[in-house]
């Protein structure tokens, strides 16, 4: 017998928006629970499409792609939901590439990973200044702060934006990049260092489950 | 040089072009674009072999990175517009690109050429860490030990981590001061080692166009030198990169640009990835008027060019530039190994050979431990890189195929572990700028191992 989510879940790895919503609204008006959608079919096949993606036998392109058709179907299915059914993000995450750094594909590549793993992510660009991170993070009430800097010279930017936030505990700064290390993340009073994309997942949710 | 005409056409492009969101421009022209010609041209990768040996699909990626390049321009962050040059004018563009060039003064200068695939003449070798970190009182010795080797062509800097102390901060005052110390520590180590006249790549340390603008003029980057910048990934510009790009050419410098592809980001698996990397390089010479084009794709999880997947589509798109132009191509090593492990030279192995009979000009580095830990570089492993070079020269790509197999073999498990050895300090003699036995002992093994695989080195 074949799972009531094939068609769904063939809308979301091929990136069809219109299918993908179509076909969850639909589910949810035959009765079934949208937190089931998202707890039996949708959430487990994300988390596969970023096991994926970490061996590379998908890319990014797709990776995006299923994102925005999640993204889509989040909100295509909000006036089917009660009060007791919203659905919760697993946690925000503002990120961004720091001031004087052009470098994004590595930056994306993190946060098609966080998407796809549930997280909300508030993404400020390449070249971001600390003025605009640190104000986005306290408008987006975001929990992390997901720094990139590949330059040597950007670091000091990262630098001024975890003295920033010294002053708000509740948000966790951690850093990535090719300059920067577990040394230097310790040193300097980030929260957390990622490798990778892989690693920043793992990282993010560790620091939210704390 | 005649090919350097067009700065003001690139201007006016990108104030007047099809205005775009960023994210469109990456979804719609990049990502579609590169489905759409890997499937029109009927691009499919034998991925059980590293290098090469199908003319047709190398003809066929030339083809398509055109049509793609074509329809897809380069995006400028600054005006949000999209410069554009269509099929004929690239190919018109392309027929005045330069095939040689002298770099670099007095008996110390070379020259660099296009080569062919299965070239018998030797690429040149950029013997240096290419812009890793080091700290100020090792900038010196380590330049030596890359400019003292007789197989080394030209060199490039490292980054200094720090400048009088100070964190080096972008558009800062500090990232001035820190260019010019970079060449002036650059061009003592040249005094120093015997090579005066020896053309280096700058400025490394800097980011910004101001940065790279103040030294680079007299007294600091001359015009034999050449002249780097990096477009941003994938096939988008700024008006500062604009901006620099307008200072080399109005003084006369050797343009030398690179694009640096992320495997598995928008241009997907190999068969995307041979064909972006090979229309960025198209791109550089057409949009930013490069004398020579260069580039160091990218994994997005390990940072290296070694990986399997980088050799293949590395390979297959320095063919199809060697077969169908005559644009000088460069590639820089960008190995996971670091000095004092023999990972690091079997890496030197598969690239320098798989670049050298792909017909690329010149090779960089190797930028040891994929460039990122402050001072994991040392000068033995670029000796290694110029004896490889001239080797590789001799033999086909078929005999080529099952020396990169052999060596490929021997660090694929390597490469998740990150092997990045050991600080340069710690491999060299900084009285002698001579490999520590240890250091000298595993580069003679590897290099008698890889001769009995067919490699002459006489």
């Amino acid at each position: 017998m074949s799972s009531p989510y094939e068609s769904l879940e063939k809308s979301i790895l091929s990136g069809d928006t219109e299918a993908g919503t179509a076909e969850a609204v639909r589910l949810i008006t035959r009765g079934i629970d949208p937190l089931l959608l998202f707890s039996e079919s949708i959430e487990p096949l994300l988390d596969d499409i970023g096991q994926k993606f970490s061996r590379l036998e998908i890319f990014l392109p797709e990776m995006v792609n299923a994102s925005k058709v999640v993204k889509a179907i989040h909100k295509a299915i909000q006036p089917h939901l009660t009060a007791d059914q919203t659905t919760k993000s697993k946690g925000k995450i503002i990120i961004a590439t720091v001031s004087g750094d052009l470098h994004d594909i590595g930056k994306n590549i993190v946060k098609a990973m966080l998407e796809v793993n549930g997280f909300e992510v508030h993404d400020l660009g390449v070249d971001a200044s600390t003025q605009t991170i640190v104000k986005q993070a306290k408008e987006f009430d975001a929990d992390i702060i997901a720094l990139s800097a590949l330059m040597l010279p950007s670091l000091p930017f990262v630098q001024d934006v975890i003295e920033f936030m010294e002053s708000s505990p509740s948000t966790k700064v951690i850093v990535g990049g090719g300059p920067v290390s577990n040394e230097w993340a310790d040193e300097h009073g980030a929260d957390g260092y990622g490798d990778n994309a892989i690693d920043a997942v793992a990282l993010v949710k560790e620091l939210l489950s704390n | 040089m005649r090919h350097t005409t067009r700065l003001l056409d690139i201007i006016e492009r990108s104030l007047s072009g099809p205005l775009m969101e960023e994210e469109d421009f990456n979804d719609q022209h990049v990502t579609q674009g590169l489905s759409r010609v890997v499937k029109k041209y009927d691009i499919q990768i034998n991925q059980d072999q590293i290098i090469n040996q199908d003319d047709a699909l190398a003809d066929r990626v030339w083809e398509a990175a055109v049509d793609f390049l074509a329809e897809c321009g380069v995006y400028c962050q600054t005006t949000n517009r999209v410069i554009k040059f269509s099929v004929q004018e690239i190919k018109d563009i392309l027929k005045y690109a330069p095939d040689r060039v002298r770099v670099g003064a007095g008996t110390d200068a070379v020259e660099e050429y296009a080569r062919n695939v299965e070239d018998s003449r030797r690429p040149l070798l950029m013997g240096s860490s290419i812009g890793t970190p080091i700290e100020d009182e090792f900038f010196v010795p380590s330049m030596i030990s890359y400019i003292q080797e007789p197989e080394v062509d030209v060199t490039m800097a490292p980054t200094l981590t720090n400048i009088y102390g100070y964190d080096i901060r972008t558009r800062s005052p500090l990232e001035i001061l820190s260019s010019w110390r970079e060449v002036e520590l650059t061009l003592e180590s040249m005094r120093r080692a015997g090579r005066p006249g020896m053309a280096f790549t700058g400025v490394g340390s800097s980011i910004s166009d101001i940065g790279q603008l103040s030294a680079d003029g007299p007294g600091g980057l001359r015009q034999t030198d050449l002249h780097t910048f990096g477009i941003i990934s994938e096939l988008k510009t700024n008006f500062e990169i604009l901006n620099k790009l307008t200072h080399i050419l109005m003084r006369d410098g050797v343009v030398d640009p690179y694009a640096n592809p992320i495997y598995g980001g928008l241009g997907g698996g190999m068969d995307g990835q041979a064909v972006l990397i090979t229309a960025a390089m198209i791109a550089l010479n057409v949009f930013f008027m490069a004398t020579c084009v260069g580039t160091s794709p990218t994994h997005p999880f390990n940072f290296n060019d070694t990986g399997k997947e980088l050799l293949i589509s590395s390979g297959l798109s320095f063919q199809a530039l060697a077969r169908n132009s005559h644009l000088m191509t460069n590639l820089t090593n960008t190995p996971v190994g670091g000095p004092g492990t023999k990972t690091l030279l079997y890496e030197c192995v598969a690239l320098t050979v798989m670049m050298t009979v792909s017909g690329g000009s010149r090779i960089l580095g190797p930028r040891s431990a994929t460039g990122s830990i402050t001072g994991h570089f040392s000068g033995l492993e670029a000796r290694f890189t110029g004896e490889l070079l001239s080797a590789a020269s001799k033999i086909s790509r078929s005999q080529a195929e099952e020396i990169v197999q052999k060596a490929y073999k021997k660090y694929e498990n390597d490469l998740t572990q990150k092997p990045y050895g050991k600080h340069f300090k710690d491999v060299y003699d900084l009285k002698t700028i001579q490999p520590t036995a240890e250091w000298q002992g595993m580069y003679d093994d590897v290099k008698n191992e890889v001769a009995k695989w067919g490699l002459s080195f006489d």
